[in-house]
């Protein structure tokens, strides 16, 4: 893999995580494709998840202990696998959200200023 | 702290408990599943929905691909993939496995061998915590490179430097040791150390306590001892209540404070000291009262160790220490004046104190290193004669998508497995060396050894080795097979890329590879005939029919006249021992040691600016010595009993001493002062062949001889000549003692012979038998190269041979065209491998001083002998493929293919 892309997916990666975890802390446990749908309706459509980019992304925070896994039942009486943010996940949270909005706030002054 | 826990679950996921890929794909389907009820339930047209739905949702199988490698380490299981595919690989061609693994394993286990030598001649550290810290101050004599330091100096250096964390001095001491008044003393060494040695040094006490600061304040007065762990076992059962014991040490009563740690060689590497005491004890456990350690600035007996504070560079201890040096070269001119004061690192020391240790171990290593060459060399050569058949295979393998560097990969791990296969089967090489060099004991009965293990270093340095010789073998040919040019390699129905260059490259090893192995068995063949030479040549004195003991009865409380009157009548009562021939008493027994340095100065002699004195060694020995030892007096005469303490003083001084003082002049009359400049006369009366004095093999040494009568020592042999076996004699020369003194301690009771071989004859053999074994380590493996290589070029010749066959060649045609190749490899290298010995020739000498090898003289039967085994070796490894080539049926070989 060269250099650019590494580069490129971990600003993806980056985001992901956020989005996951935020989504798992406000909803509670979730199931991959509910955490997909309820990221593309939120972004209006924009942000489609491809299952290449989640499932990896979800088992990386399974890794590394952010989120806690478990086979279940969904309303609709289907197997799926559920998503469960951890305390650890919580505190990944935290710091990730800060770090968003510091950078959120350094662009955005970034770009008025250039305006 | 999270990304490790995702690499640490990441590593156990690939070695075990994953989740299964059904697993996985069951989540994948389910996603699919919703995905769709989702679209349906939305759309008007479901169908469309659906199938869009599954496109922005991803294929399954690159998701499952993801995934896994998100799962696991993808290296790791592609390192487990090279690996199971390289054992298949080899396990395919078991004859190239065995010649490479076995290739491997001689010249990986050769340096594994040499290896446990040098660790535990010179490498090993310090049983202490964090032994690199420790360094020996001192200054060097011109007899003893090693350093030392007198008490006064060491006392100064101490309180003045700020750059050691500590100094501390320590000396050896021998004594006569009894754990209760009613037993018979008996030899024991020991240490005399400062208090803060075992602080310092990091070693705490097994038992009870070490040495208090107050008990290092006033000389003589505590007399407390720790003792070592093993006399502890030995001598107490290792009771636990004996702290508080009293034992005597040379008759003072000593309390028993503490234990040291078993197995701790504290400061040296080869004694297991048996009792440490204060260092304050010097001077009344020294039993020659003439000096006084704690005051004469140049009695320098004491080894001063020390901790470098850290921060601070060897270098600036040393500006420090040549600061104070000079200063107390001011203060003190008498005892100072020319006295550098140098700091060392342990294994600086080391190589100071047995320069022909690192000479010995260095050559030792270079031989092991040419066997390593040599086995390296095979296996490159097998490797690379495997391309061609491989390169289809490769070039199949990059045709369809794998990256080079994967490739090269998987090449490098089968490289890697035969090297530590290598590795694990050359530990049984290296633990034969191992068992061969523990033949040598050093014939005493003190707790001195040296100790040659196949511990963790060793086996450190075997895998090292072993990884090493990976990458020279295994490297190059994997890079070059893997720029093959892929279309003429799947083109071609034979040998593609194997071109003139990498044929050069080949031959140039296998030529290699002769040379390296002519310069080995040269090497080994030289050290052969030269050790032989020296053996037949004997010692310099008679061994046969000599038996040796030796006392020191001044460690008995004996005042100096009643020493004398003790060795007088042992000598005298020695002598009419049934079957005694005759018997001297001196300090000195050639090879076995007790030579003492004495300073003169020669009348007449011009020194160079700065000296005015020279020191050399001595021996005290009485009238009987050259006689009983078998040792010829040149010219002039020996010592008589007439040169006693009234009488002149005179002297025998060897030719060394006759050559440098009086060159070109009659030595008989010349006289020389002693000490100095102010010392008295001594006339030399007798010159003496130079003989060995310290080992068979050494540089010649200036040597003096003194009249016992005019300068008694306290530590004397009696030597024994016998008219039958020497062994006989000790039972009636022991009680004979008894006799005189019940309680003298009698040490070293050996023959002359036994002495010798344990010194000498062992040794040499031992090096002899290693040395050879590399010679003929070194010829097996290149025969091995070149057969292979004619083979080889035999075999991509087939079709060639078949051809001219057929139209009519001889079957001694094809044995000369394919021989011709191997001949002229063979004689490239012979000659190239004898070139290079006539320099290690050159070398050797400097190794093995003093003896036949080197010194302008070739030894022309070695290289006649080298040349002629090597060229019979690799012309019968050259003809037998060749042979076989030979007998290819021509209808066959054309139609193959």
């Amino acid at each position: 893999m060269s250099n650019r892309e590494t580069a490129r997916a971990d600003i993806l990666q980056g985001t992901l995580d956020l989005m996951v975890l935020h989504t798992l802390d406000t909803l509670g446990p979730l199931h991959g494709y509910a955490i997909a749908a309820r990221l593309e309706q939120v972004s209006g459509g924009a942000h489609r998840l491809n299952m290449g980019t989640l499932y990896p992304g979800l088992m990386r925070l399974e890794q590394r202990g952010f989120v806690r896994a478990k086979w279940g039942v969904t309303d609709s009486n289907r197997k799926a696998r559920f998503y469960t943010i951890t305390a650890a996940g919580r505190r990944q949270l935290a710091t990730e959200k800060a770090e968003w909005d510091r950078t959120a706030a350094i662009m955005q002054t970034l770009l008025r200023e250039s305006r | 702290m999270a990304a490790m826990r995702e690499w640490v679950i990441r590593l156990w996921q690939t070695v075990r408990g994953r989740r299964a890929d059904g697993d996985l794909e069951e989540e994948l389907r389910s996603h699919l599943a919703m995905a769709a009820e989702d679209a349906r339930r939305r759309s008007a047209s479901p169908e469309v929905a659906v199938r869009a739905a599954r496109i922005g949702a991803g294929g399954v199988s690159q998701t499952m691909e993801a995934l896994r490698d998100q799962r696991g380490l993808p290296w790791l299981a592609d390192l487990a993939r090279d690996l199971r595919f390289g054992c298949r690989m080899l396990a395919r061609n078991p004859g190239f496995t065995f010649v490479a693994v076995v290739s491997l394993a001689i010249g990986i286990g050769a340096n594994c061998a040499v290896f446990s030598f040098a660790d535990a001649l010179l490498l090993r550290p310090l049983t202490v915590p964090r032994p690199a810290e420790v360094v020996t101050v001192g200054s060097t004599t011109s007899l003893d490179k090693s350093l030392s330091a007198s008490y006064r100096d060491y006392i100064d250096v101490r309180d003045r430097s700020t750059s050691f964390d500590g100094l501390v001095a320590s000396t050896e001491s021998s004594v006569a040791f009894a754990i209760d008044p009613g037993t018979p003393p008996r030899p024991r060494i020991g240490m005399l150390v400062s208090s803060d040695f075992f602080p310092i040094m990091g070693v705490a006490p097994d038992l009870g306590r070490a040495f208090r600061p107050d008990e290092d304040q006033v000389p003589g007065r505590d007399a407390v001892v720790m003792l070592g762990h093993e006399l502890w076992a030995q001598e107490f059962g290792a009771d636990r209540s004996v702290l508080g014991r009293r034992v005597r040490l040379n008759g003072i009563e000593f309390t028993v404070i503490g234990v040291a740690p078993a197995g701790v060689a504290v400061l040296d590497r080869f004694t297991r000291y048996e009792f440490y005491a204060p260092l304050m004890m010097w001077a009344r456990l020294r039993t020659d009262l003439r000096v006084r350690p704690f005051e004469a600035r140049d009695f320098r007996q004491l080894e001063v160790k020390g901790r470098l504070r850290s921060g601070v560079t060897i270098a600036q201890a040393h500006t420090e220490l040549s600061v104070i040096a000079r200063d107390l070269a001011r203060a003190y001119p008498d005892t100072n004046r020319d006295q550098r004061i140098v700091v060392r690192t342990e294994l600086q020391e080391r190589f100071a104190e047995a320069p022909a240790n690192v000479l010995l171990i260095a050559m030792l290593a270079l031989l092991a290193a040419a066997v390593l060459f040599v086995a390296c060399a095979n296996v490159a050569g097998l490797l690379a004669s495997r391309a061609p058949m491989r390169a289809r295979e490769i070039a199949l393998r990059l045709a369809i998508g794998a990256g080079r560097r994967r490739v090269v990969r998987q090449l490098i791990t089968e490289s890697l497995l035969i090297a530590v296969m290598g590795g694990a089967l050359g530990l049984g090489v290296g633990y034969a060396g191992v068992t061969l060099f523990r033949q040598f004991r050093i014939p005493t009965e003190l707790p001195i050894a040296v100790s040659f293990e196949l511990d963790r270093r060793a086996l450190t340095a075997n895998l090292v080795v072993a990884l090493v010789s990976a990458v020279l073998f295994g490297l190059a040919p994997a890079l070059r097979a893997t720029r093959a040019d892929l279309t003429a390699v799947m083109k071609a129905t034979d040998a593609a890329g194997f071109g003139r260059r990498r044929r050069w490259g080949r031959a140039l090893l296998v030529g290699g590879q002769v040379a390296v192995a002519v310069v080995l068995l040269a090497v080994s063949t030289f050290v052969y005939r030269d050790f032989q030479g020296r053996l037949a040549g004997g010692p310099g004195f008679r061994t046969d029919h000599r038996l040796m003991m030796t006392f020191n009865p001044s460690l008995v409380q004996y005042s100096d006249a009643q020493a004398q009157q003790f060795f007088a009548q042992v000598a005298e009562r020695a002598r009419l021992v049934p079957g005694v021939k005759s018997a001297t008493l001196t300090s000195f027994v050639p090879i076995d040691g007790g030579a003492r340095p004495v300073t003169i100065v020669p009348e007449g002699f011009q020194f160079q600016a700065g000296n005015e004195s020279a020191t050399l060694y001595s021996a005290t020995v009485d009238e009987h010595y050259f006689e009983t030892l078998g040792q010829s007096i040149l010219h002039g005469r020996g010592f008589h009993a007439t040169d006693a303490s009234g009488s002149p003083r005179v002297a025998v001084v060897n030719e060394q001493v006759a050559q440098h003082y009086w060159p070109g002049q009659n030595p008989l009359g010349k006289r020389f002062r002693l000490t100095d400049h102010s010392g008295p006369w001594v006339e030399i009366v007798g010159l003496a062949k130079t003989s060995p004095y310290f080992f068979l093999i050494e540089s010649p040494f200036e040597f003096v001889y003194f009249p016992y009568g005019q300068r008694p020592q306290q530590r004397m042999a009696l030597v024994a000549e016998s008219i039958g076996d020497p062994s006989s004699l000790v039972a009636p020369l022991s009680e004979m003692v008894r006799r005189l003194d019940a309680n003298q301690p009698i040490y070293n009771i050996r023959t002359l012979d036994e002495m010798y071989r344990m010194r000498v004859v062992t040794i040499l053999n031992v090096v002899v038998s290693l040395v050879g074994a590399m010679g003929l380590m070194g010829l097996a493996l290149a025969i091995v190269g070149l057969y292979g290589l004619v083979a080889y070029a035999a075999s991509r010749r087939t079709r060639e041979i078949g051809i001219r066959l057929a139209i009519g060649a001889g079957r001694s045609d094809v044995v000369r065209m394919v021989l011709r190749q191997g001949v002229v490899l063979a004689l490239g290298g012979l000659g190239a491998g004898l070139l290079v010995s006539l320099a290690a020739d050159r070398a050797l000498a400097t190794v093995f001083p003093g003896g036949g090898g080197g010194h302008g003289r070739i030894d022309l039967v070695a290289f006649v002998l080298v040349t002629s085994v090597v060229l019979a070796v690799t012309l019968l490894a050259a003809y037998v493929p060749a042979r076989r080539a030979s007998r290819i049926n021509p209808t066959e070989a054309l139609r193959c293919e």
